[in-house]
């Protein structure tokens, strides 16, 4: 169905090879995860089988691309239009119409289907994604997941015969998430489609893709069975670090089978609770007590009531809408706080990396220098020169969070923190995180859709649904108690109350 | 109704206002228009299109008011009152900047300004009252530029806002100073940017300008209401320079 001979890339004014000679095919039907890190040029590719990367990105490109026989060197993106679906990161950008029906048409009218077509189709289309409700509603009332699933039947209702994927989850919950992907899980399976989907949070998709494309950097990149590649292969989610940690004979791909492989362990005797950190019941520092909040006639708090203490890591969890960066910003106005906004860009304004952490310098009345060493601490490898624009998602965070500790705040609030990072950003991140709350004492609150960092880094986890206050309690009685927001590990382990990997191993190597 | 309506209205009442060439005249459409939008506009981002177009007229009449007691002819009428003189050379002879200022000066200047603003104000409020996104269904294909253009404009502006506001509020929180103009407007214009790059480039994927003829899924077509406010749109072409004293 799509064939790579002998592909390679480069963007004029970069010395940096995106991809380089690369030779692949993907048959019909094929369900392929395309995994790098940041910058590795995973949106590049995708963009590449539908020729908008070089027609319209600029760009030299060497070999060829065949999709369905043709080609894309002759024929330019709108020519591939009935053939390729594609979903982009961001689905709100993407929309040109007022309501959900006129955005799922406007593909076919520029297509000139017949109007006959189209309303068979739509109804095929509304009826599959379950969007019937939603048909006459204004796009811009639609909730993160439902844009999402709106965005894949407008690719779904020209009928392709590939659908492209840039990390479609990354915005939703774990709900969400887990139901646009069976979506696409039951298209591969009953219509043959050919899906090429682009992830970093790999628990979510890895039950349910065939081939794994992974770039490595410089432009190196193989395509091969989930199995070998996760054999050895950085990126990896938490199973698979598991049954490396236990020296298992294979690696598992799915809760059910590693669950299989590990009977025994769970079977074993004592090894209770893990040890985790209890933070002494002191003084709150501050906090917020039944708090309401509304925007017009829309209530976002109802009643919440919250205290934060000294060196307790809280994290803020809840489906998209559910008043989390409302209780933040609340929270923001008790106390001098540190805020790294969900887009952490929109702290920076300047030139260059040397010229935000000078500012920063002038902002906080600090020494000549004292922004940049703290960021070389939190991440070595940012050159002063760089346009923060041009840096990854992670570095673009460390350096707003180092902007944001030059202040020394008495509490540090961070907003959906791991957005578009890879597991390498994450594990810095959550290394910074832990450092700050242990040595300093101080607190931090965030809010995050991702279940992996919240066990991996917060002691207390308030759990937030329309406005309330559902759960509130130690990280692991929240997470173990709900099967939707359990991390990958613990859905493994269970009845063991084990939220990580090293969870695991410290009770294996006590016993 | 037709997304047409109210653009074929709006220009027959720019034409009616040109000429009746009566101030009266000009601030009765832009009344009309305003109770029109008041009562049509749905709740949508472009809704505001109006308002802000009038609000830019106001600039505009005043710039223009500035400019016709500074910079003009010499004239003759009744002197309100004389401003100090630039003396120019010879050869500019015929213009002069300040001196004195007549009547009839102020009141020409004020005339042409107000019918500058009514003028505006009716395409502002065709932009009230038409969603840009219907109005790219009968526009067509081959000015595809043109299209993507406007898809783009409707869709970035109402985003801009809140973007703004996100951006402005993230910057307060930074610490230190409080935010400058341009501190927000450096990421503003850059999320701008590339939100356009990424519509443009979903545009392009779905097919949209790659056939030359569109289908439309429900067919747009001119009702009973569109005939009303087109005929008395027309009517007033003819009608109102008639009438006007």
């Amino acid at each position: 169905m799509i064939t790579f001979s002998n592909v390679s890339l480069i963007y004029p004014n970069s010395t940096k090879t995106i991809l380089e000679d690369l030779t692949f095919e993907i048959v019909e039907g094929e369900f392929v995860l395309v995994i790098g890190s940041t910058g590795s040029g995973k949106s590049s590719l995708l963009r590449l089988i539908n020729g908008l990367v070089p027609h319209h990105t600029g760009g030299i490109l060497a070999g060829d691309i065949h999709v369905n026989g043709l080609s894309t060197q002759l024929v330019k993106p709108g020519g591939m239009a009935h053939l390729i679906g594609i979903v982009g990161q961001n689905p709100a950008n993407g929309f040109v119409a007022d309501t959900v029906e006129e955005e799922l048409v406007f593909g076919m009218e520029a297509l000139n289907t017949a109007p006959e077509v189209m309303r068979k189709r739509v109804e095929e289309i509304l009826d599959l994604l379950s969007l019937t409700p939603l048909r006459n509603r204004q796009i811009s009332t639609l909730s993160g997941g439902e844009q999402q699933r709106l965005a894949i039947g407008t690719a779904l209702v020209m009928h392709p015969k590939v659908l492209v994927l840039d990390e479609p989850t990354s915005a939703l919950d774990p709900i969400a998430a887990e139901e646009v992907l069976s979506i696409l899980h039951r298209l591969v399976h009953d219509l043959s489609l050919t899906v090429v989907i682009a992830e970093h949070r790999l628990e979510r998709v890895i039950g349910f893709v065939d081939r794994i494309l992974e770039i490595s950097g410089q432009g190196v990149a193989r395509i091969e069975v989930p199995e070998i590649i996760l054999k050895d292969s950085k990126i990896a989610p938490p199973i698979v670090h598991l049954a490396r940690g236990l020296a298992l004979p294979e690696v598992g791909l799915s809760v059910r089978e590693v669950r299989r492989m590990t009977e025994e362990l769970r079977s074993s005797e004592g090894t209770g609770r893990p040890e985790r950190r209890v933070i002494a019941a002191s003084t709150p520092l501050f906090g917020v007590s039944d708090l309401h909040i509304s925007y017009g006639d829309f209530p976002a708090l109802k009643g919440v009531s919250v205290n934060v203490y000294p060196g307790q890591v809280l994290c803020v969890m809840g489906r998209n809408g559910a008043g989390k960066t409302s209780l933040l910003r609340a929270l923001f106005e008790k106390a001098k706080c540190g805020y790294v906004p969900q887009e952490p860009g929109d702290l920076l304004y300047h030139q260059s990396v040397a010229a935000e952490c000078a500012q920063s310098d002038r902002d906080n009345n600090l020494a000549k220098g004292a922004t940049y060493s703290l960021l070389s601490k939190l991440l070595s490898s940012i050159s002063p020169d760089v346009h923060p624009r041009d840096l990854s998602e992670g570095q673009r965070l460390a350096l707003a969070l180092s902007i944001v500790l030059a202040s020394n705040p008495e509490a540090l609030i961070l907003d959906e923190p791991t957005r578009g990072l890879d597991y390498q950003a994450k594990a810095v991140l959550i290394n910074i995180l832990k450092s700050y709350s242990q040595e300093l004492e101080k607190p931090i609150i965030l809010a995050t859709h991702d279940v992996e960092l919240v066990a991996e880094v917060a002691d207390r986890v308030l759990f937030l649904a329309d406005g309330e206050v559902v759960a509130d309690g130690p990280v692991l009685d929240v997470l173990l108690s709900s099967p939707a927001f359990a991390p990958q590990i613990a859905k493994v382990m269970s009845p063991k109350p084990w939220l990580t990997v090293s969870d695991v191993m410290n009770a294996v190597s006590s016993q | 109704m037709h997304p047409l309506t109210w653009w074929l209205a709006s220009i027959f009442g720019a034409v009616s206002i040109v000429r009746s060439n009566s101030a009266v005249v000009a601030m009765l459409m832009v009344a009309i228009a305003a109770v029109l939008v008041k009562r049509f506009s749905q709740n949508a981002p472009w809704a505001s299109g109006f308002w802000f177009s009038l609000k830019l007229g106001l600039w505009i009449l005043l710039i223009r008011l500035l400019a016709g007691i500074l910079i003009g002819t010499p004239d003759f009428g009744k002197v309100l009152f004389t401003l100090p003189q630039l003396l120019l050379p010879d050869w500019m002879a015929g213009i002069r900047i300040g001196g004195a200022v007549s009547q009839e000066r102020l009141q020409s200047s004020i005339h042409e300004g107000i019918i500058i603003v009514a003028i505006i104000s009716m395409f502002g409020a065709a932009t009230s009252l038409t969603s840009p996104h219907k109005l790219l269904r009968v526009i067509p294909v081959s000015i595809y530029e043109v299209s993507v253009a406007l898809v783009i404009a409707a869709s970035i502006l109402p985003q801009l806002v809140v973007s703004f506001q996100r951006i402005r509020s993230a910057q307060s929180m930074r610490g230190g100073a409080s935010p400058r103009v341009d501190r927000v407007l450096i990421p503003l214009l850059e999320e701008c940017l590339s939100r356009s790059v990424d519509l443009a480039a979903a545009m392009d994927s779905r097919g949209y300008g790659s056939s030359p003829v569109r289908s439309n899924y429900r067919k747009i077509t001119w009702s009973s209401k569109d005939l009303m406010v087109l005929s008395m749109a027309f009517c007033a072409v003819f009608l109102i320079p008639v009438v006007t004293p």
